[in-house]
């Protein structure tokens, strides 16, 4: 498992990954042959799962030394199942990559709760702040955080991990090659995730990802998982593939609720409103889940206190000023644009604006891209 | 043997005056046209040569040789076939050169000898200083519009001759009635709701700013950009006169007469960048940026216009005008336009309720890139537009009308005027300190926007010019907390388009 040193299995097994088969394909490329002996049988056009060689016209030995390349620069290390050490998170699941690139080391995993938290990449303020709490709270009860590297709730889940007093290590499953590219304003966090713990995925660097390896990391997600959270998700979200892949792991899933006018929050109502899962309301609810799946290992601590939102009573909190009072009281939870607010309070924009930017100096309100909120906890 | 007939020709909008020499002498029938004639000016020969037959003038079979002076100026159209045709009439004596003295000719013939309309006869009659000028009688009242020239008027070649060797009295000409003073016949009491658009719109039209509406489908976006003209000044005589003949070179028919209203041009997406600028192969035609010249300018779906066409438009916004070169010659067309664009905050038009967006990021990023950068940064107004609410539309108190709005707009330009500049949108940076001071308050609120990196140099620059204008709509000299928070408000939208955090 040493970044440096390649093997004709490690090489070969990566290079067979970076055709852009798919698990089951590169299933049967590995049945029966060595990496080394599988790549052969390709470029001499005799592999009995290859029998139209669609694949022998990107095999070329160009490719192999690429991917290589890549994967000593990054300090990629490239297990297969079955033949070279494999990380035993991932080794028994039923689809499992035949082909595993990792950064860091995710063996020790195994000895850790795991909970993976997903969610849309366009989340409310209301789903950023959720997923940056849970992602503190559970590194901090001692849970691994598994989350797909993806921008909006995914990078808030990890975001708030690192922000946790505890060093629990983080696992990190994004959808395309470890070279920082997917999305590139993410680099640093990925880099941050892989240095706490391990970042896993079945995409070879050097290559680019094919369309569907951002749906097919999802599996990885459940797989490694003892419980996964889904904390905001629109009507056709990815991250419902994550909720079909746990369902079919026996994996424990939940959602988070949200306000029945979030689009964001769609999908996540709808599992709830069906009752195909439960509804995750905070960290208590999430480690009992993981509990309930494992017999409670001492590696998990739970909060010292709870952590169940006391009632924030708002009337409270004075404004800076009577006129920012009032364009409070237009402020809920859920985002408003500036027209509803202006519509809400009654009064001229010049004085809406005014009472908005007094509110965003004494951090009484934020906005996110046109959307106003009150502050997330 | 000799005549000369003065007549113009049309050079991007203004018109060039041109001299026509007729020489016709013995020798073997020909007929020649020499001094840079076009394609359509050398047919002129075989129109001319039917309307004097159909017309019943004998076509003299002598050598013809047609100069158009100055020679070395590239001339177009079918205007020069009258003065061509009069002039070979004088040369071969039919028609007495006295009878032509001081007067000039544009128009075009018909084999049948009737006299069409040409494009342009405002710019053209225009060039022709000190002259009595004849028309054909469908371009008599464009004609009229320049005022200080005589214009006359025949439908018919026979008909001219008629009145030039008789001197028969002419036939008055026809002159339009003024545009209606509803001009643009859309009224800002029709939009419902939308109290952050029509503010917008009102501090638009009076500081002169380029807006930027950003809104899903069906949120209101060409209601409120057509309602733009209706609240700015009414053009004045000089500026009307100049949107005329631009629409005129244009070959735009005026149905109204001089315009009162500012123009509006909307041009589709898939315009070309010679549509939108001017330009073309036969001459160069002035393009929608040139006849929205003191007017607005609207790209719809900004989003879906090509990038190039895009680029092409920063050069003109910054001067307020299109120097068009080409091989032939160049010309500079006045292109100073108030540009409104529309687009939806992401392919899928549904990006503006957070999470609600179903476009994967590469799409996203394709389709704002586009106008991210220099063209983004001309819009000192940005604001997003919500799909109007049910109530609003079934009813609710009825709007403020253009008129009332209007008259704010008129009351904030009167208090601008006296600065040195067109309007706010004008103000160079360095004079920003004198032309819109701020109090204490707003310049604190300006520097905590700034520390916090929400708003950068040139952001600065742009939210003092529309705070500038908001005080005046209040009638306020120095800028006040309020107007700068309004302003900041007012190019909110901006920062749903760009990626990144550079605002």
């Amino acid at each position: 498992m040493s970044a440096t040193s390649f093997g004709d299995d490690e090489r070969y097994g990566a290079a067979l990954a970076g055709l852009g088969t798919g698990h089951a394909w590169l299933y049967r490329l590995l049945d029966g042959f060595a990496p080394a002996d599988a790549w052969d049988a390709v470029v001499a056009g005799r592999h009995p799962a290859d029998p139209d060689h669609r694949l022998r016209r990107q095999a070329t030995s160009e490719r192999v030394a690429r991917i290589e390349s890549a994967c000593v620069a990054l300090g990629v290390s490239v297990s297969v199942l079955g033949v070279t050490a494999y990380p035993e998170v991932l080794a028994a699941d039923h689809q499992a990559p035949p082909v595993l690139f990792s950064i860091g080391d995710p063996t020790p995993l195994v000895s850790w709760p795991r909970v993976a938290v997903v969610g849309t990449r366009s989340a409310t303020a209301y789903g950023l702040g959720v997923a940056s709490e849970l992602g503190q709270r559970l590194s901090e009860a001692g849970v691994v955080v598994v989350s797909g590297l993806a921008r909006g709730i995914d990078a808030a889940v990890h975001a708030g991990a690192l922000r946790a007093s505890a060093a629990t290590p983080l696992l990190g499953v994004p959808g395309g090659p470890f070279d920082g590219r997917r999305p590139p304003s993410l680099a640093a966090l990925a880099q941050a995730v892989g240095t706490r713990g391990a970042l896993v995925g079945e995409q070879p660097p050097g290559t680019s990802p094919p369309r569907w390896a951002f749906a097919a990391r999802n599996r990885i997600m459940a797989a490694a998982s003892h419980a996964v959270v889904v904390v905001e998700a629109h009507r056709r979200s990815g991250s419902l593939h994550t909720v079909a892949a746990a369902d079919a792991r026996g994996v424990r899933v939940g959602a988070v609720p949200g306000s029945v006018r979030s689009p964001a929050s769609a999908g996540t109502n709808e599992l709830l409103a069906t009752g195909t899962v439960p509804a995750y309301r905070d960290v208590e609810d999430v480690l009992a889940a993981v509990e309930a799946t494992i017999a409670p290992t001492p590696s998990i601590r739970r909060p010292v206190r709870s952590v169940t939102p006391k009632r924030r009573r708002q009337t409270k909190v004075a404004g800076p000023s009577p006129l920012a009072d009032h364009v409070r009281r237009a402020l809920a939870d859920e985002p408003a644009s500036l027209e509803q607010i202006v519509v809400r309070c009654g009064r001229p924009l010049a004085e809406v604006a005014l009472g908005l930017e007094q509110l965003l100096a004494a951090d009484l309100a934020q906005e996110s891209r046109g959307w106003w909120a009150l502050p997330s906890r | 043997m000799l005549a000369c007939i003065p007549s113009a020709t049309l050079h991007g909008v203004s018109g060039r005056p041109v001299a026509v020499e007729v020489h016709v002498s013995s020798g073997l029938p020909g007929f020649t046209v020499v001094g840079l004639p076009d394609a359509a000016v050398r047919e002129a020969r075989d129109r001319v040569r039917a309307a004097f037959l159909s017309s019943g003038l004998a076509w003299p079979m002598r050598r013809i040789t047609v100069n158009l002076a100055p020679s070395d100026e590239r001339k177009h159209g079918a205007g020069l076939d009258l003065p061509i045709g009069i002039g070979l009439l004088v040369a071969s004596g039919v028609v007495p050169a006295s009878a032509v003295e001081g007067t000039a000719f544009v128009g075009e013939v018909g084999l049948d000898g009737t006299l069409r309309a040409v494009a342009g006869i405002v710019p053209l009659v225009a060039a022709l200083d000190g002259c009595t000028v004849v028309v054909p009688e469908a371009s008599a009242p464009d004609a009229a519009l320049v005022g200080g020239r005589t214009v006359r008027s025949a439908a018919t070649l026979a008909e001219l001759v008629e009145r030039l060797t008789s001197g028969r009295g002419w036939r008055p000409v026809a002159r339009r009635r003024p545009a209606p003073e509803t001009g643009c016949g859309v009224d800002l009491a029709d939009v419902r709701g939308q109290s952050v658009g029509r503010r917008a719109l009102e501090v638009a039209a009076a500081g002169g700013h380029h807006l930027l509406l950003v809104g899903p489908p069906g949120s209101g976006k060409t209601m409120l950009a057509q309602r733009l003209p209706g609240l700015l000044p009414p053009l004045e005589s000089d500026e009307a006169l100049e949107v005329t003949r631009v629409h005129s070179a244009a070959g735009l028919s005026l149905p109204g007469g001089l315009p009162s209203r500012p123009p509006f041009r909307a041009p589709h997406h898939g315009a070309t960048e010679v549509a939108l600028v001017g330009g073309g192969s036969a001459w160069l035609r002035p393009g929608e940026i040139s006849l929205a010249h003191l007017g607005v300018l609207f790209l719809d779906e900004l989003g879906e216009f090509a990038v190039r066409v895009l680029d092409a438009l920063r050069q003109p916004l910054e001067e307020g005008k299109i120097r068009l070169s080409r091989a032939r010659g160049s010309v500079e067309l006045p292109a100073r336009f108030q540009l409104v664009g529309a687009m939806n905050p992401c392919p899928c038009g549904e990006g503006v309720y957070p999470g609600s967006c179903q476009c994967d990021d590469l799409r996203k990023a394709r389709y704002t890139r586009r106008l991210s950068g220099p063209l983004l940064d001309r819009f000192d107004l940005a604001v997003s537009l919500d799909r109007p609410v049910v109530e609003d539309l079934l009813g609710g108190p009825p709007a403020e009308s253009s008129a009332v709005v209007a008259r704010r707009v008129a009351a904030a330009r009167q208090r601008s005027g006296p600065r040195p500049w067109r309007c706010n949108a004008d103000i160079p940076p360095d004079a920003l300190t004198t032309a819109a001071p701020l109090t204490p308050d707003a310049a604190l609120l300006l520097e905590r926007r700034l520390r916090s990196g929400a708003l950068s140099a040139r952001g600065l620059h742009r939210v003092r010019r529309v705070a500038r204008t908001i005080a005046d709509l209040d009638g306020d000299e120095i800028l006040g907390e309020r107007h700068v928070a309004e302003a900041l408000q007012l190019r909110s939208a901006r920062s749903t388009l760009l990626p990144t955090a550079s605002r």
